[in-house]
Order: C-alpha cells, then sequence, then structure tokens
C-alpha cells in the first residue's frame, strides 16, 4: 500500500486559479455559555493571515481553541467578536468553498466510495458522465482506483480517509480545513497518508489549515505552525517552517528537531496545558 | 450453511420437544382434554377447518387487514416522524399530541372504532394503522432527530441544499431506526389484528377464535393459536430479510 501511495500520478484538475484562498482573521473570538450562564471564552481574539496556498498547523493541547478557530473559518460556529475574512469576504456562514476534512470520517455510509465523491460535485451543473469522470479521477489521485464500488464500511481507517480527501478536493476548493484527520490512523498509514495529502494539496494548490496535537506532524506537513494554548484558547508563537520537502520523522534534520524540542517546550510551560 | 442447518436443526429439536411435553401432559390425562387438547385433536381441528375452506380464507382476510393497516400506518408513521424530527414547526404542534396518545392500547380504540366506521373492514384498518403509526413514528422520530451533526455539517460544507440534505442524507441516516420500527410495527400490527377481530367481526382469526369459545372448541382455539404464532414468526424473518439489504451499510 505504501509504494502504491509514493508512486502516485498527480493529475491538477483543469481550473485555473489567481491566487485564491487567503484568510484573515481580524480579531475573532468565541464564546458560548456554559453551565449556569457563565461565558466560556473558547478563543481569546486572535488576530492572524493565513496567505493563499500555504500550509498551516494548528497546534496544541485540548481546549486550547485550535479547533474553535478552524470552525470559525469554516462557519460552523459564530464568532463573538471580530471578523473573519475569506478572500475579502466576511465569513457568515457554511461555504462549499471551503472544504473540511472531519476527525470522524464522515463519509456517508449508505454511498459508495465513488457515491460519496460524487456527491460532492451534485452542486454544478455537470452531466452524470461527466460527474463520474471526475470523482474517478478523483479516486485515482488518492490511490483507490478499483476501490470505487466499496461501501466504507468495507474499507480500511486509511482508505476512508482518503475518500474523504478525494470528495473534498474533487471541487477544488480555495481552502481545505483538516480537524485530525489523521488522529484514528496508526503511524504506518499516517505517513502514507501525509504524502498523499501533501501531492495532493501541491496539485490543487489550496489553502490547508490542519488542526493537530501531533508536533511531528505539523512539523513534516506545514509552512507555518500556530502553537496555541488553553485558557482562554490563544496563538502563544507562530513558527516558521523552512526545511526542504519531503522531510520525514525518521530523518531528522537538525533544524527539524530544534523545532521540536522548541515547541514541546513551549506546550509544557505551566499554564500552556490544561490538564 | 453449517449456520443454517445449525439454526433449522435447533428449530426442530426445540419444536419437536414442546409437542412431547404437550402430548404427555394431555394424553396421560392429568388434565381435561375438552380444556386441554392432544395434538392429533388439534390436528383433526386443522384439518376440518381446512376441509370448511375457513382456514385458508380466515388466513387471507386477517393477513388483508393486517398488510392494508400497516401500510396505512408505516406510510404515516415515517412521513409524520421525519416531519417532527426536522421541522421544528411540526415538532411543537404534534409532539405533545402524539406523546398522548402512546399509552393508549390498540384495544381500548376498538369500541370507538366500532362507532366510527363500524362493524366492517374500516374499524379494523383503523386501529390496526393506529398501532403501526405509532410504533413507526416513534422510531423514525428518534432516528431522524439523532442524526450525527457530522454529516449535516459535510453535506453542506458539500454544497448540498436544504432539499438533498433531506433526501439523501437525513432519510438513510435515520433508515436503520425506521427499518426496526417498521419491524415492530408489524409485529403490532398482528396484536392488534387480534384485538380487532375479537369483538365485531365475522371472519379472521381472531373471529374463529372468539367463535370457537362459544361451543368450548379448544382445538379449534388451539388452531387459531398456532396459526398466529407461525404467521408472525415468518413475517418476521421477511422483515429481517429485508432489513438487512436495506440498511446493509449497517452490518458492515
Amino acid at each position: 500500500m505504501m509504494q502504491a501511495a509514493l508512486n502516485l500520478v498527480v493529475e491538477p484538475h483543469s481550473m485555473p486559479r489567481t491566487e485564491l484562498g487567503r484568510i484573515d482573521v481580524e480579531g475573532a473570538a468565541v464564546s458560548f455559555k456554559g453551565p449556569k450562564g457563565k461565558r466560556i471564552e473558547a478563543l481569546a481574539p486572535t488576530d492572524l493571515v493565513i496567505e493563499p496556498g500555504s500550509f498551516v498547523s494548528l497546534i496544541g493541547p485540548s481546549g486550547c481553541g485550535k479547533s474553535t478557530l478552524l470552525n470559525a473559518v469554516g462557519g460552523f460556529v459564530p464568532l463573538s467578536e471580530g471578523t473573519i475574512r475569506l478572500d475579502g469576504e466576511p465569513v457568515t456562514g457554511i461555504n462549499p468553498d471551503v472544504g473540511v476534512v472531519f476527525q470522524q470520517y464522515a463519509l456517508f455510509p449508505w454511498f459508495t466510495a465513488l457515491g460519496n465523491v460524487m456527491f460532492a460535485l451534485k452542486r454544478f451543473r455537470l452531466s452524470k458522465e461527466e460527474r463520474r469522470d471526475r470523482a474517478m479521477a478523483a479516486l485515482k489521485e488518492v490511490g483507490l482506483e478499483g476501490r470505487e464500488a466499496n461501501y466504507p464500511g468495507q474499507l480500511s481507517g486509511g482508505m476512508r480517509q482518503r475518500v474523504a480527501l478525494a470528495r473534498t478536493f474533487v471541487t477544488s476548493p480555495k481552502v481545505l480545513l483538516m480537524d485530525e484527520p489523521f488522529g484514528a490512523l496508526d503511524a504506518q498509514t499516517r505517513v502514507v497518508m501525509h504524502e498523499i495529502l501533501l501531492r495532493v494539496w501541491e496539485a490543487h494548490k489550496a489553502t490547508v489549515i490542519f488542526v493537530t496535537h501531533d508536533v511531528d506532524e505539523a512539523l513534516i506537513l506545514s509552512d507555518r505552525a500556530h502553537i496555541m494554548s488553553a485558557g482562554p484558547g490563544r496563538i502563544i508563537e507562530t513558527m516558521e517552517i523552512t526545511d526542504d520537502r519531503p522531510r520525514r520523522a525518521h530523518q531528522v534534520t537538525e533544524s527539524f528537531l530544534r523545532n521540536r524540542n522548541h515547541i514541546i517546550g513551549l506546550l509544557r510551560q505551566p499554564g500552556a496545558d490544561d490538564h | 450453511m453449517d449456520s443454517h442447518l445449525k439454526k433449522y436443526g435447533q428449530l426442530i429439536i426445540s419444536l419437536s420437544g414442546v409437542v412431547a411435553v404437550w402430548w404427555l401432559v394431555s394424553g396421560l390425562g392429568l388434565v381435561n382434554q375438552n380444556l386441554f387438547p392432544t395434538p392429533p385433536q388439534v390436528l383433526a381441528a386443522a384439518v376440518e377447518l381446512y376441509r370448511d375452506g375457513v382456514l385458508i380464507s380466515d388466513l387471507q382476510i386477517s393477513l388483508k387487514r393486517a398488510a392494508i393497516g400497516f401500510t396505512i400506518g408505516a406510510t404515516l408513521g415515517v412521513l409524520v416522524g421525519l416531519l417532527t424530527a426536522r421541522v421544528f414547526a411540526v415538532s411543537l404542534l404534534l409532539e405533545p399530541f402524539l406523546t398522548l396518545l402512546r399509552p393508549i392500547p390498540a384495544i381500548a380504540l376498538v369500541p370507538i372504532a366500532i362507532v366510527w366506521f363500524g362493524i366492517g373492514e374500516g374499524s379494523k384498518y383503523f386501529v390496526i394503522a393506529y398501532t403501526v403509526f405509532l410504533a413507526v413514528w416513534l422510531n423514525t422520530h428518534a432516528g431522524a432527530s439523532s442524526v450525527a451533526s457530522t454529516y449535516i455539517r459535510a453535506a453542506r460544507s458539500l454544497g448540498a441544499n436544504r432539499f438533498r440534505e433531506f433526501f439523501e442524507v437525513v432519510v438513510p441516516a435515520a433508515a436503520p431506526h425506521i427499518v426496526v420500527g417498521l419491524r415492530l410495527g408489524a409485529a403490532l400490527a398482528f396484536l392488534s389484528l387480534v384485538a380487532a377481530e375479537l369483538s365485531g367481526a365475522s371472519s379472521g382469526i381472531g373471529f374463529r377464535l372468539q367463535d370457537a369459545r362459544q361451543f368450548i372448541q379448544t382445538d379449534r382455539m388451539f388452531v387459531g393459536l398456532i396459526q398466529l404464532g407461525i404467521l408472525g414468526a415468518l413475517l418476521d424473518s421477511v422483515f429481517v430479510l429485508i432489513s438487512r439489504r436495506l440498511v446493509h451499510w449497517e452490518s458492515a
């Protein structure tokens, strides 16, 4: 399976695009009513610019607001203060230009792999043949050729997440939000998934926001990592990761180690962890 | 194949054991044979009923009533269940009312059904449909209101409109619950069928039971009871078979 994934042929989709997918987070905060009517600040006012086409990780312990920030960009949770703009337009709700890969697979178990990918294409005026062809191409891109007729229940965890990736990328979204998408996979499958994700990302040039609590995963994948802390959730440091790709956790460079030690040090600080 | 053999073997052993004990108890004269007939007596009564033509015609009329009542009740149950679960206004209007209806047993509705629809077929359909409706509504409502929020979020972020969200996500996500409701409804259809036929009917298995009581023909009563048992069990197996196909992803 690993070999097949490494030898993937990347076939970028037609739609040409200028630099789209810029995200401006301007003083955005999220709070909600907790028990006894007390307001709980899930995300303190945050400023952040995410460049078009960049791969950004949000990393931190649970409760640090990383998923909240991601969900706010996706329009799943309303802001209590500030604005988030996508290419200048304020985010007001769920937007199909923003693709999402969920923590749990969120594939529809009643559709086949192909049916799941075709679901995403139904909002476009395409002939059934064209929808089918594009969905097949997307499945091929993630190395699932020949699996199109399988239902999610017949696929392994890694394969399911590849279907989810194909389902999201098939419409060439400007932004891709990923909430700990590989958290449930074993280490070996994760490595394969990282390869596939980077290939697909390079082919489609979407802006990716990737939530994880795995420091290595953030360092392997992203251009920039925002380290977050809890109580209230906020960004405590931003790190540029300039190492050339591909990066591998088993062939670490000196800068990789330095970055990892730095981030782990930050996350260990008193008050940085909510456990 | 092996599991099939095991299943049928178990069925045969269990049934022959029950018949043997029954035969022993009734045949030894431990109880009055007029009140507790032996298996051969019951068999003879069944043959007699068959020769009279009522065994099959009772079966047909009872099945027809159950089928029509079930179809009406199940259709309404699925529709109303989906609406009370997903449309806030409908749930606000209907839910309290339906919750009040729930504890009323089908048999309590027989008198009013006879007044409203007469002793003809209408009252039977009504009582059966009512029972089936409640079971199917309850399960459909539970299924459709507990659709995982990730499915809804995924559907919306993939650009599905409300119409597609409902038919391609909510309905299939609720399908396993709906199927459970339908199976329960089918069992209840039988229960209420007999309740409806015991009073104010001139045909059907329930009527035949009541008719036999007038002449203390316990052997005929046993025929009716066995008919109901076999019919119910067969119907349930058919339902299990269909539901496995219908919601195939549940077992995967």
